[in-house]
């Protein structure tokens, strides 16, 4: 591979990452959804916003469903981040209730 | 504020530890390692007191990353204040220099020492008229008699005046008097004190407590600016160490870090800090080097005969010769005087 065919890959894979990152966003956006109608609830039920057994239970989810390249705790790690946003987002729908 | 979890401390303990931060309110962010869990706090944590979750089963270490303080901090103001008393401005370009008697005692003190010190260059008078006296026998001021007296001689001089306010029946008495007014030493952490002073709209001169953190000093400003009165100075005057050839030991350090920290303007004040005056005049050239917006400094036309803080005083001789020296440095920190 010559210099500017790799300057192009890296162009054209930089583009799939683009597309996938949308889809990303997307889907996790589809994902706070559900985490808002969830804070709805629980705002309506007085249920606390913190539920650490759910929690638990979507990361071990998320280890099984992993398939790689990514390992198992690096996807836990990931997830760690998205479910500390979810809990904010659930807190806000369940007071703006 | 970061807690950080004991090694492989067991779920339970961080989840209790999670349960009760997100039961107040706070979001959490955790990040589980290998063998430790590190917790993120966010939200207003100035109210925690990290020593309660440091109670916590399986808990390390917390560490607070922001500050206790708000509106005294740089990252609330970014641009240093001008604190502008009586036509003077403390903060801007200019070193201002804060000089005059321990103690106002008569008119021919007040006057004849403002004089001097006017034609030597100091843009504020200063004079006590309440005592805050170690002992009970000794004089105790002038009142309101001694306000009147420093006011004239300042007028007579185009100075601004600066005084110490004790309690807060004082303050209404003095305003019509006083420019800045000077909270001491022992009153810095004077609560009630300080929030009567941020109701008022003039501006405050803060001493440093002579065992107070610089924390507990920004504090202390806060009280004042949390009441709406954003003219704060801070005056650094020396703090207790083990040493005891001088009275206090004059923290240097403390200006370049309060200027790091705050946006208020800083100052420092030798004569209380060594309380001989010898050493009055080389910490003055180093307050200045230093970097600080004024000096506060002790000036009696006849000091032998001071009915208070004589020896740390200056006469106006020794003075006009420091306002010399302090020429010759203020243009190396790039300011003037």
């Amino acid at each position: 591979m010559n210099r500017s065919d790799a300057e192009q890959e890296i162009s054209r894979i930089r583009d799939a990452i683009d597309r996938v990152d949308e889809v990303i966003v997307r889907l996790l956006n589809q994902r706070a959804k559900y985490a808002i109608e969830i804070g709805e609830i629980k705002g309506v039920l007085g249920l606390p916003i913190y539920a650490p057994e759910r929690e638990k239970d979507v990361l071990h989810h998320v280890e099984k469903t992993c398939e790689g390249p990514l390992d198992a705790a690096t996807m836990r790690r990931l997830f760690e981040r998205i479910i500390d946003e979810s809990r904010s987002v659930e807190r806000r729908a369940a007071k703006e209730r | 504020m970061v807690i950080v979890m004991e090694k492989h401390t067991a779920e339970g303990n961080i989840e209790r530890v999670m349960s009760e931060l997100i039961a107040r309110g706070y979001d959490v962010h955790r990040s589980t390692g290998s063998e430790q869990t590190v917790l993120g706090v966010v939200g207003d944590v100035a109210k925690l007191d990290t020593r309660e979750f440091e109670l916590y089963d399986g808990v390390q270490e917390v560490v607070r990353i922001s500050e206790p303080y708000k509106l005294v901090g740089r990252t609330f103001k970014r641009e240093k204040t001008i604190v502008r008393a009586h036509g003077v401005e403390i903060g801007g370009t200019e070193v201002i220099i804060m000089a005059g008697p321990c103690t106002i005692e008569n008119e021919q003190q007040v006057f004849e020492t403002a004089r001097r010190v006017a034609r030597a260059g100091a843009r504020v008078l200063r004079g006590g008229a309440y005592k805050p006296r170690t002992s009970p026998y000794a004089f105790q001021g002038m009142g309101v008699e001694g306000l009147k007296l420093l006011r004239a001689a300042a007028d007579e001089n185009h100075m601004a005046t600066v005084s110490e306010v004790m309690e807060i029946s004082q303050i209404e008495g003095m305003l019509p008097y006083v420019d800045i007014l000077q909270v001491g030493a022992r009153n810095m952490q004077n609560f009630n004190l300080l929030t009567a002073l941020g109701q008022a709209r003039t501006p405050v001169l803060l001493k440093r407590g002579m065992s107070a953190t610089i924390q507990e000093w920004l504090l202390a400003a806060e009280y004042i600016m949390n009441g709406g009165n954003y003219d704060v100075i801070l005056c650094e005057r020396g703090i207790r160490t083990f040493e005891t050839y001088t009275r206090n030991t004059l923290d240097i350090s403390a200006i370049p870090v309060i200027d790091k920290l705050s946006h208020l303007p800083i100052i420092a004040d030798p004569s209380h800090a060594v309380g001989r005056r010898d050493k009055v005049m080389p910490l003055a050239r180093a307050i200045v080097a230093a970097g600080a917006d004024g000096v506060l400094i002790e000036v009696h036309n006849d000091p032998e005969k001071a009915v208070c803080d004589g020896p740390q005083s200056l006469d106006p001789d020794q003075f006009a010769r420091l306002m010399d020296e302090l020429r010759i440095i203020v243009p190396a920190v790039g300011r003037r005087l």
